[in-house]
């Protein structure tokens, strides 16, 4: 179904573009040289995991492709925080992180399109949602741009503060595969927001893009996550203070 | 933003984009569950015409007319369907029955059996406009959004233009320093940029202007002291010597370079009265008693000629000025009044106010000026008759245009008329208060 095909476009693209556009403010002047940066590693991985996207699954008792996608999650993180520690490498740095995060994207993307058995979309089905989820990702991204460029020349600090947000999102990812996985206790769950702001709809969609919202967090995800953006925005402000 | 056009460029398709997309999904989903409903209802028809037997009046409910025909009888027929066939041509068309028009479907599985559905034309036609108001709906709604976001980035792109335009128009007459702007686009970079340089020429021909007459003035000024002195001594030693000097040749000499004193003082006046050098000093005033010490300054001369002067009107005016700056208006006023007027004849200031502005009224009995030469009077170096002036009375043709430019200082107005007298000239001059 289109609807089907819109959604999983903008489920994988929409963080990737979110992730990319918070970058190219961060490295405004180095655009070119970050999109360069990005582009062949982001390749080389895509490619690696694709061609042996059976031999990864059948991995760890079945769930090697959750924590490959699991590490490729932390990956974009630790790359994020080395940036911001980091600025001689910080153009590389953040390239990869990106690079690491469409590597997930895209092999998701090359499933949904090439998977076996997918009848429910045909090519014009596909062809159209393609275009709609792409285009939707790629319009908040540019508009997600230009309001972290005001934000940045304002109120550093709000940018910083976002910058944390997206790049903690990817741990939150990696500890719902995780946790799925049964490589990290799950424990008690913290709230049920699922009626007030479901991850279904178009704000939930968007804020589980942009930070990694959940409606049904468990204990262990909530404090990894404000361990993760507490220890990512203190590399920031670093940054900001060596700079 | 570094380029306008860039940031309007690609926000306004990156807003079309999202707003169009994101309608066209919700007019999607909106279609898809009317078609839903729609689907559903047929499920419904299909089960209640199966039950028909035993539930009498399903179709009804539904508004659907049945019939079937065998060999020309009329086997069956549902509540609203006529006795009469419905239609007879095979497959679709439209027909009018039981008040209403009608959509029928004929169908011949056999010469023997014929089935006729109909449906009510209205009940179609109001569930395809369902289906289709759904689906423009969110496009219909996205318009004010869209026009107010367009309203926004255009106003936000515009935004250092309006910024540069808004310190263009706070500027005074004399602030010629730099617009300086935060993140020029680069559309805007060039005319900011040639905006400045133009300033910074501009205040350096001021500035070289100033000094120039300044310096020039400045500089005549002491060769022709001393030119004075020693013709005064050597007028003197004439004297003594009892050289006569019957063509008046040294009594010439002395007039010319008292004039050319006198005009240097005025060169000099008129570049510091100059509204663009000008950096005034207002403080509160009294006019009237400012125009006192003018004619005590004034009197000597004016007694000299045997003239008749008075003030009349207020004898307390007060208003914001640059103290310096009218006095001397007031001073070549009266001086021209004096100069310009016979001996034995009478000058008369008169001050007035209304509630927004002090008036000024300085008028003598003297030759006047023709109307048609008002106008050129305020011209720099310009003296009625020439040098050769009727009055025989040493000038610059800078006294007025000195007046002009205080009077234009204090934003205020000057006129001139015929005097009240029977001849001379009346000027009037305004000031704000």
């Amino acid at each position: 179904m289109l609807i089907n095909t819109v959604l999983m476009v903008l489920r994988e693209l929409l963080p990737l573009c979110l992730l990319l556009a918070t970058l190219l403010v961060w490295h405004r002047a180095l655009w070119r040289h970050l999109l360069w940066c990005f582009v062949l590693p982001s390749l080389l991985l895509l490619s690696l995991i694709s061609l042996n996207m059976v031999w990864i699954s059948e991995q760890l008792d079945g769930v090697g492709l959750e924590l490959l996608y699991s590490l490729l999650y932390i990956s974009c993180y630790v790359l994020l925080c080395i940036s911001a520690f980091n600025p001689g490498y910080a153009v590389w740095t953040s390239a990869l992180s990106a690079a690491c995060l469409f590597s997930i994207s895209g092999s998701h993307l090359l499933l949904y399109i090439w998977l076996p058995g997918q009848a429910d979309h045909t090519p014009a089905d596909l062809l159209l949602g393609s275009a709609l989820g792409a285009g939707i990702g790629a319009s908040i991204a540019v508009l997600w741009y230009y309001l972290l460029a005001e934000l940045k020349q304002w109120r550093s600090s709000s940018y910083q503060v976002l910058l944390s947000l997206v790049g903690t999102r990817q741990v939150m990812m990696a500890s719902a595969l995780l946790i799925q996985s049964d490589w990290l206790p799950a424990g008690p769950q913290v709230w049920h927001s699922e009626h007030g702001l479901s991850e279904q709809s178009e704000l939930g969609f968007f804020l589980q893009a942009l930070l990694g919202y959940e409606a049904t967090p468990v204990l262990s995800q909530l404090l990894l996550y404000l361990l993760c953006f507490t220890l990512l925005f203190w590399c920031c402000r670093l940054m900001e203070k060596t700079r | 933003m570094r380029s306008l056009r860039r940031y309007l460029v690609t926000v306004l398709i990156a807003l079309f984009t999202l707003i169009s997309f994101v309608a066209a999904l919700q007019s999607y989903k909106q279609s898809a569950i009317r078609a839903e409903a729609l689907f559903d209802q047929d499920l419904q028809i299909v089960a209640s015409s199966l039950l028909q037997q035993h539930q009498v009046g399903a179709q009804q409910q539904l508004g659907l007319a049945l019939q079937v025909w065998q060999k020309g009888q009329l086997l069956y027929r549902s509540a609203l369907a006529p006795e009469t066939s419905m239609s007879d041509a095979e497959g679709f068309s439209e027909h009018n029955f039981a008040g209403k028009r009608w959509r029928v479907y004929r169908q011949m599985p056999n010469d023997e059996l014929t089935v006729i559905v109909a449906q009510p034309l209205q009940q179609r036609q109001q569930l395809a406009d369902e289906v289709i108001t759904a689906s423009i709906y969110p496009v219909v709604l996205s318009l004010p959004l869209q026009a107010i976001l367009i309203w926004l980035v255009v106003s936000k792109a515009l935004s250092p233009i309006k910024r540069f335009s808004e310190q263009l128009a706070s500027k005074k007459a004399n602030d010629l320093s730099p617009v300086l702007l935060e993140q020029v686009p680069a559309e805007l970079d060039q005319m900011l940029k040639t905006t400045n340089q133009l300033f910074a020429r501009l205040a350096d021909a001021f500035e070289r202007e100033k000094r120039f007459a300044s310096d020039v003035a400045h500089e005549l000024r002491t060769p022709l002291s001393v030119l004075q002195v020693n013709l005064h001594n050597a007028s003197q030693q004439w004297h003594r010597s009892g050289i006569s000097d019957p063509e008046g040749s040294m009594l010439a000499l002395q007039a010319g370079v008292e004039r050319m004193s006198a005009l240097i003082e005025q060169i000099m006046l008129l570049n510091r009265t100059n509204p663009e050098h000008f950096q005034a000093r207002t403080e509160l005033l009294d006019v009237a008693g400012l125009c006192r010490q003018v004619v005590a300054d004034w009197y000597p001369q004016i007694d000299r000629k045997h003239q008749h002067i008075e003030l009349l009107g207020l004898e307390h005016l007060s208003l914001r000025g640059d103290a310096f700056a009218l006095r001397l208006l007031v001073s070549n006023l009266v001086g021209n009044a004096s100069k310009y007027t016979q001996p034995g004849g009478t000058i008369q200031l008169q001050l007035s106010a209304t509630p927004d502005k002090a008036i000024l009224v300085v008028q003598d009995n003297g030759p006047g000026i023709a109307p048609e030469e008002y106008h050129r009077v305020f011209d720099r170096f310009y003296r009625v008759g020439g040098d050769r002036h009727q009055s025989g009375t040493l000038g610059s043709g800078l006294g007025l245009a000195i007046v002009r430019d205080i009077v234009m200082l204090h934003q205020g107005e000057i006129g001139l008329s015929q005097s009240d007298f029977s001849s001379g000239l009346k000027v009037t001059v305004e000031l704000p208060l």
